[in-house]
């Protein structure tokens, strides 16, 4: 293996002690016997967990962002995949024109989407937050399905698809026994990608918000706009526990550079 | 003979461009047919629009008696070889060869049998559970091979399946694909380049240029008597000279005859009706073989290169100083030796 340069190895050590040390003060801090947020911690309880996971706001609004960001993948996922195909593989015209669109969600600020979700669909057309927040989440997810997988199909040979059709399989039995295996771990990234992307939005979820439906996020940000108590931390740590969790999970049944290489090979 | 496919008078557009143009093609039952061509001439658009993956922009394809010019690629039975292999990298060795059997529905006992068979055939019976991207080049198209010969397809359509193969392995496989051939009593259609390749392989090749037809025909008949000088080329004659009442001729360099004051003098061969003045450019040595670059004058006057290979102990050595740069010689040839050429 090709020795790093000693410059390259402080760089990246001090990318990761920016990244990572003030995290650690919030986890730290989580763990405090005290009532207030401060550094280093007085004492040391899992008294504000407990309250974390029984505050009712919290716990409800964890339910609320799980089923948003699966659901929204989900549909991400259903919409995405076939449209990857289609321009990639397909012969439709204006190519780049349907491509731009799938794509235009990532330039665009994420405010304006969710004002005008807000003005069209809340206002005047009277659809539920849920429903709203759904429609917003799914499109500015798109483009990370779309995006992921589309890198993934690149990289596969389209000889495959012939040979499978070659053997004897109709278009529609070609694509689920060759071209979705072979793009699984393509899949499986945009998936990850779009579930944590939905999860963490702020600025859609900020402004589709109503009493009986909000995020996590959204929440937690309203509670240390009031309060300054560990229990901020305690959920913030639960969470960070939760990715972790998920990524080594995914490291376990994947491996890393499969799942962002992307590519079945 | 019975005819297995038929190419009546196809072509194949995209945009302004023709890529295959009014082809009239009958692949005879049994035997192993090569499209050859140098690289942009059509050759897989013809293969893939017999498979079915192409459409034609014109005329109608024929498989066993059967106009399948509209049918899928997945209702025509073939087996085909991709220039890439094509292998499904999900799927062990053993998966990919069944993988036509499975969507026949051949029962399970009977599709391991007949994977197995497949894989002895090619000789990778040890490799079953292997996934593909832990073969070599050349496993893995023996892999493709046997995934396409065991549906018992009605045409073996191979596209350049040599080509990524290292020299050694790539002559090897020559013989391999006639034997496998020979024994599975298949009917193939490859795709190559190489006129070596073409000419050692095939029942009949197909020479095309262009999007159309040059020539074709068994090799022993084809190869002594290229049609024009695209063909005459590119079975690698190298002499191409206008004679006067004969037109265009072509010599291999092996039957070109020099004659210098004493080559004649020393009763080289009867003095040929057909000789012209040539000045030598350049001699390289090979073995036993000198090859002779020279520049001769032909019948319309035209300055024409010519390349003859002589035999170092034919040449008497008072004729040296002529076959040095600038020397002057007298070329020739047998009148038996011509190949006459139609443009
Ligand atoms: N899908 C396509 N679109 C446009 N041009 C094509 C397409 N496929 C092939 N061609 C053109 O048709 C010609 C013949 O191609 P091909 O049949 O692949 O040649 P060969 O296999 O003999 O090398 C080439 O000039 C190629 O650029
Ligand atoms: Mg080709």
């Amino acid at each position: 293996m090709k020795r790093s340069s000693p410059i390259a190895v402080t760089l990246a050590f001090l990318g990761y002690v920016v990244m990572i040390v003030p995290i650690l003060f919030v986890v730290a801090t989580a763990f405090t016997d005290g009532d207030a947020l401060t550094f280093p911690p007085e004492g040391l309880s899992l008294r504000w967990f407990e309250a974390a996971i029984s505050y009712e706001p919290f716990t409800r609004a964890l339910v609320s962002s799980l089923q948003l960001a699966l659901i929204s993948t989900v549909l991400a996922l259903g919409i995405g995949i076939p449209a990857t195909l289609a321009i990639m593989r397909g012969r439709l015209p204006g190519k780049s024109v349907v491509e731009g669109l799938f794509l235009s969600p990532l330039i665009l600020p994420e405010l304006v989407v969710g004002l005008a979700l807000f003005q069209q669909f809340m206002i005047h057309l009277e659809m539920d937050n849920f429903r709203t927040l759904l429609i917003g989440h799914t499109a500015i997810l798109l483009p990370y399905t779309v995006r992921v997988t589309g890198a993934s199909l690149a990289l596969a040979d389209p000889a495959l698809e012939d040979a499978a059709r070659g053997l004897g399989a109709s278009a529609w039995r070609s694509f689920w026994t060759v071209t979705l295996p072979v793009l699984r771990p393509g899949i499986i990234s945009a998936a990850l990608l779009s579930f944590v992307t939905s999860f963490n939005n702020v600025p859609i979820s900020l402004l589709l918000q109503s009493r009986d439906f909000r995020t996590l996020p959204v929440t937690m940000l309203d509670y240390v706009q009031q309060n300054y108590t560990p229990i901020v931390a305690a959920m913030s740590t639960l969470l960070l526990a939760g990715t972790v969790v998920l990524a080594f999970a995914a490291e376990r049944i994947l491996g890393f550079a499969r799942i962002f290489g992307g590519i079945n090979r | 003979m019975t005819t297995a496919a038929e190419f009546v008078a196809v072509s194949r557009h995209f945009g302004d461009f023709t890529a295959v143009d009014g082809l009239d093609l009958t692949i005879r039952e049994g035997e192993l047919t090569t499209l050859l061509g140098p690289s942009g001439c059509g050759k897989t658009t013809s293969l893939r629009m017999l498979a079915g993956y192409l459409a034609p922009s014109e005329g109608q394809i024929w498989i066993g008696g059967e106009d399948v010019t509209r049918t899928p690629p997945e209702k025509r039975g073939l087996g085909m070889v991709f220039q890439s292999y094509a292998l499904f990298p999900h799927m062990s060795v053993a998966d990919n060869v069944g993988y036509g059997l499975k969507l026949r529905k051949v029962p399970r006992a009977e599709r391991a049998r007949r994977v197995a068979e497949a894989l002895e055939l090619v000789g990778l019976g040890h490799l079953a559970d292997r996934r593909p991207k832990a073969l070599s080049g050349g496993q893995q198209q023996r892999v493709a091979l046997a995934r396409a010969i065991v549906i018992r397809p009605r045409l073996l359509l191979l596209d350049e399946p040599l080509s990524n193969l290292d020299a050694r392995l790539r002559v090897q496989m020559r013989e391999e694909i006639r034997r496998i051939q020979a024994e599975a009593g298949l009917t193939v259609v490859l795709v190559t380049h190489d006129q070596e390749e073409a000419l050692e392989m095939s029942d009949r090749m197909v020479v095309m240029n262009g999007g159309r037809v040059m020539q074709e025909g068994p090799p022993d008949e084809l190869f002594p008597a290229p049609a024009n000088r695209f063909v005459a080329e590119f079975l690698g004659y190298e002499n191409f000279l206008e004679l006067p009442g004969r037109g265009l001729v072509t010599v291999r360099p092996e039957l070109l005859e020099l004659r210098g004051e004493h080559l004649e003098a020393a009763g080289h061969g009867t003095a040929p009706a057909t000789a012209v003045p040539a000045t030598v450019t350049s001699i390289a040595y090979r073995g036993v073989e000198l090859r002779v670059a020279l520049d001769a004058v032909d019948a319309t006057g035209a300055t024409v290169p010519l390349i003859a290979s002589v035999r170092r102990d034919a040449i008497d050595s008072r004729d040296l100083p002529a076959l040095l740069p600038g020397g002057r010689v007298t070329v020739g040839a047998d009148p038996g030796h011509l190949v006459r050429l139609s443009a």
